[in-house]
């Protein structure tokens, strides 16, 4: 359930107390939201490789408001029944407006065939937040919307997620110690008329994370995260589905380094990507994606250039 | 053709009467019944509308709101490309 979405990464403040020798089990931290369970392994095992051209330009117009100005060239995958990815050139142009403000964050981008995307997220009380997610095209039947609401409370989240096409799914966390937390998931969608459960643990200390997930759909995950040091982070990811049969494993690395950053990652599949940031100046940032599919033979080369 | 003409009326005359007699009693159930489908189609109505100002209407909801914002910007910021 949490790969039907991209996370809605609001900026969190870690609050992690300092490990004593005494835990106080009635003053545990928050833990992390359920879709960012797995966050830390992500940001190296799942940098979004892009191919093509891709400069983004952003406008500020004052503290809370700006605009934005995206151009993408290149080819997109197009889904087909053969094992060959079929690739077709495309090139849009996506205008975006954002607000930001402590307790309301609206998303809007729009592009030239017509799509929206719409973000929005409102803290109605300081522990009930609402999040909504929306993608409206102009051929009926496939806008699809999704309603979050999060409870927070001292030591355990809960989330309520309603979609379209009737859809609806609930996860809970909760820390139990200091370092580990719990959580679990229940969805069920209308159409198809399916339903599932899932568990998850997550462990973190101040160098490692670990976390688990199991789902009723047969989704086993499992990632570790040692942070070598300020700048360096590797990352290693199992991934096995017990009806498919589906395995994957993957290690990664993330260094943070003054003026750039880079990420990669090699696959069980033969996949090997990297990603390069690199900060040519204040505000100009230079990409460089690289995704090379030894098994598919299909490699995907990209560049950009995010100003502002 | 000429036998079975009587027999088709009778059919159809019976089963306008077991129709007839179906609808008297469940005269009740059916009206429920299309109380949920006005309060069906009228959910879908405004959620069909509900979209199509979504579609228009929200990138210039977003746009007045943070035009409206302290510090006010102003309209040539808006449109200018620097």
């Amino acid at each position: 359930m949490a790969d039907l979405l991209p996370p809605l990464t609001a900026a969190q403040v870690d609050a992690k107390t300092k490990v004593d020798e005494k835990v106080d089990y009635s003053n545990l931290p928050s833990p992390v939201p359920y879709e960012e369970l797995h966050r830390e392994a992500f940001m190296s095992l799942k940098a979004d490789n892009f191919e093509g051209l891709r400069f983004d330009f952003t406008k500020a117009l004052n503290q809370k408001f700006s605009l934005s100005h995206s151009v993408m060239m290149g080819p997109t995958e197009v889904p087909s029944q053969s094992a060959e990815t079929i690739k077709i050139p495309t090139a849009h142009y996506e205008f975006g407006a954002n607000y930001f403000e402590p307790k309301l964050m609206l998303i809007g981008r729009v592009m030239t065939d017509g799509r929206l995307n719409a973000r929005l997220k409102a803290d109605l009380t300081d522990k009930l937040i609402v999040k909504a997610n929306a993608q409206i095209t102009n051929e009926p039947h496939l806008s699809h919307a999704m309603f979050n609401f999060d409870y927070m409370g001292s030591d355990y989240r809960a989330q309520l997620q309603l979609g379209n096409s009737a859809l609806i799914g609930a996860t809970y966390i909760q820390s139990v110690t200091n370092r580990l937390s719990l959580g679990g998931e229940v969805f069920w969608a209308g159409v198809p008329r399916k339903s599932g459960i899932g568990y998850a643990a997550r462990y973190e200390s101040d160098k490692m994370v670990a976390t688990a997930q199991v789902a009723s759909t047969g989704a086993v995950v499992m990632n570790y995260v040692q942070k070598i040091s300020e700048k360096v982070s590797l990352a290693t990811d199992f991934m096995f589905n017990y009806f498919s049969r589906d395995v994957t494993a993957s290690v990664g690395y993330d260094y943070i380094l003054r003026q750039a950053r880079v990420r990669g990652k090699i696959d069980s599949n033969g996949v090997a990507s990297a990603l390069v940031e690199e900060r040519l100046s204040m505000g100009l940032n230079f990409l460089l994606s690289a995704e090379l599919d030894h098994k598919k033979k299909d490699y995907k080369f990209g560049f950009g250039l995010t100003v502002g | 053709m000429a036998a079975k003409g009587p027999l088709k009326l009778k059919f159809k005359a019976k089963a306008k009467g077991s129709k007839g007699g179906s609808n008297s009693t469940s005269s009740s159930s059916s009206s429920v019944s299309s109380k949920f489908e006005v309060i069906k189609d009228w959910t879908n109505w405004s959620l069909k509308k509900a979209k199509v100002a979504t579609h228009y209407g929200l990138i210039p909801l977003i746009i007045i709101i943070g035009m409206n914002s302290d510090p006010k910007p102003d309209l040539f910021q808006l449109l200018s490309p620097f």
